[in-house]
């Protein structure tokens, strides 16, 4: 076949056996425009194109990505919520609560203040009723006794003295001298205690 | 054993091994210089197939693909990501894309037209083409180079910081001859190489093989021993033509890197 | 026998390299199998020294047909 090639385009001109390091012109010419063409559509056409590939694959990938982390954001987003309403409550709840008790404290406070208030009106109602009926029964005793001493001493003495004590007020001074107590005390209380300071 | 040898030796008396002129193969009666040839059409025919084929498998721009969407994105992905991310680094290398998939396809395929039976013949096997190609890369990296370092601190780039004086010159002359003459001239010719020795290869192994089949008599079994070599050597073939692609694009992008690289 | 010796040093020239190009996927293996996840730092490291020490044989079946006639 080669033979037959060879021989056939005559195998004695100079490119035929010339070294085969010798290049060609035109095919060295065409080397270079090949390439050129198919540079130009190379980068005017399919790199462009491969690398949109390239990028819309990897935007598909990423939107799927997204998507998912989307998901993901907003199922932690309503978990947070869910968290947040919860400490909510149980912040609300707390605090009623810690209302109810100090609400408690002040009702049961009031009222303590009220009955105490209530007890102590009711115990100065008592200690002026009673003092009011101290000061009548000593109002009372001290004309009683006024009236049953003088009687008493007029039955001893044997006659009546009334007028004249009423005159003089005797009786009033003694009893007042008695409230005041020095007199009585002074004698009841001294004899005893020389007594004994005497004994010792 | 002496009839085996009086065989082979009647055999290859008139047996002519393929050779250069193998690869001259000028169509429609030219010759010389301008003369279209075969791996001109071929190469043509490369630049078309691409074309068509990136343009109708990304016309959808599914992002589901479909297999030779699949396919295209497979190789692309290849060079963006395996060779110009990794080398370039992920800041500059998407200007080098085009240039760097533009060279990896083109390769690629006149590559594998050198097993496919209609074409049969790899146009890279032609050391126009490869020249052609490393010198594209030449000038890319060191125009590159210049336009991020300046004219003159892309030379002074070369020698590497830190470098007694005393050895400041030489190491810049070997880089310098590092980078302007065995760079582009180790890609076109290994390229080139790997191309041209496969060819004819092949075409040994196949036109030795039906040689032997039909004028051998006793060389018959070998005969078709070497064409099954002849398919294995196919299979080896498919393996180098990939890998030339991948190795060609990888240095082009390594030079790149070089050139753009914040220090060498 | 008949031939060109430039061929011959082709051969010779391809020695190096094979023997450079087999260590280094010798030690890229090695590197895979203790540690397979470095695997996609290593592969383009592979390559690129073969696609380097493979250089000479280029040059090699270059100079080979330079030097032919």
């Amino acid at each position: 076949m080669h033979a037959a090639l060879a021989t056939a385009e005559g195998d004695t001109g100079f490119w035929a056996t010339v070294a085969p390091i010798v290049p060609h012109p035109l095919e060295f010419f065409f080397g270079i425009v090949t390439f050129a063409i198919l540079y130009f559509v190379v980068k005017a056409k399919v790199v462009p194109r491969l690398e949109q590939i390239y990028a819309d694959r990897t935007a598909a990938i990423e939107g799927g990505m997204n998507k998912a982390e989307e998901a993901q954001a907003q199922a932690t987003a309503a978990l947070e919520q869910y968290q947040a309403q919860l400490s909510e409550a149980r912040g609300e709840a707390s605090r009623i609560r810690e209302d109810a008790k100090a609400q408690g404290s002040a009702i049961i406070a009031e009222m303590r203040e009220q009955a105490a208030s209530e007890a102590s009106r009711i115990t100065e109602t008592a200690k002026k009723q009673i003092d009011a009926e101290r000061q009548q029964a000593v109002v009372s005793l001290r004309g009683d006794v006024g009236r049953i001493s003088t009687e008493l001493a007029s039955r001893i003495v044997g006659e009546s003295l009334e007028s004249e004590t009423r005159q003089k007020g005797i009786v009033e001074r003694f009893l007042s001298e008695l409230e005041a107590g020095e007199v009585v005390r002074e004698k009841v209380g001294t004899a005893p205690t020389t007594g004994e300071g005497g004994d010792a | 054993m002496s009839i085996v040898a009086t065989a082979v030796s009647a055999v290859s008396a008139d047996f002519t091994p393929p050779g250069v002129e193998e690869f001259w193969q000028p169509l429609f009666g030219t010759d010389g210089p301008w003369a279209i040839t075969r791996p001109i059409l071929l190469s043509v025919l490369s630049v078309i197939l691409i074309t068509w084929w990136l343009l109708a498998t990304t016309k959808k721009k599914a992002v589901v693909p479909s297999r030779g969407q699949m396919g295209t994105e497979a190789v692309y992905g290849l060079v963006r990501n395996g060779v110009a991310k990794d080398l370039i680094g992920s800041k500059e290398f998407m200007r080098f894309v085009p240039l760097l998939f533009t060279m990896f396809v083109l390769i690629l395929t006149n590559n594998l037209f050198g097993v496919i039976p209609p074409m049969s013949f790899s146009t890279n096997g032609r050391i126009a083409f490869p020249i052609a190609l490393s010198l594209i890369v030449w000038i890319v990296f060191h125009f590159v180079g210049m336009k991020k370092h300046g004219f003159f601190g892309y030379w002074a780039s070369l020698v590497p910081s830190g470098l007694p004086k005393a050895m400041v010159p030489f190491i810049f002359v070997l880089e310098l001859i590092t980078d302007l003459f065995t760079r582009p001239v180790t890609l076109a010719l290994r390229l080139f190489g790997n191309m041209f020795a496969g060819h004819i290869l092949l075409v040994l192994f196949i036109t030795g093989g039906w040689y032997m089949l039909t004028n051998g008599g006793i060389l018959v079994i070998a005969g078709g021993v070497t064409w099954v070599f002849a398919l294995i050597m196919f299979l080896f073939e498919i393996l180098v033509e990939f890998l030339q692609a991948y190795v060609f694009t990888l240095l082009a992008a390594l030079y790149i890197a070089g050139a753009v690289a914040d220090e060498h | 026998m008949t031939g060109n010796i430039a061929i011959l040093g082709y051969g010779l020239s391809a020695i190096g390299p094979g023997i450079g190009v087999g260590l280094i996927f010798a030690a890229y293996i090695n590197g895979v199998a203790r540690q397979p996840e470095a695997r996609g730092m290593l592969q383009p490291i592979a390559f690129l020294g073969m696609a380097i020490t493979e250089a000479l044989a280029i040059f090699g079946i270059a100079l080979a047909f330079v030097f032919k006639g």
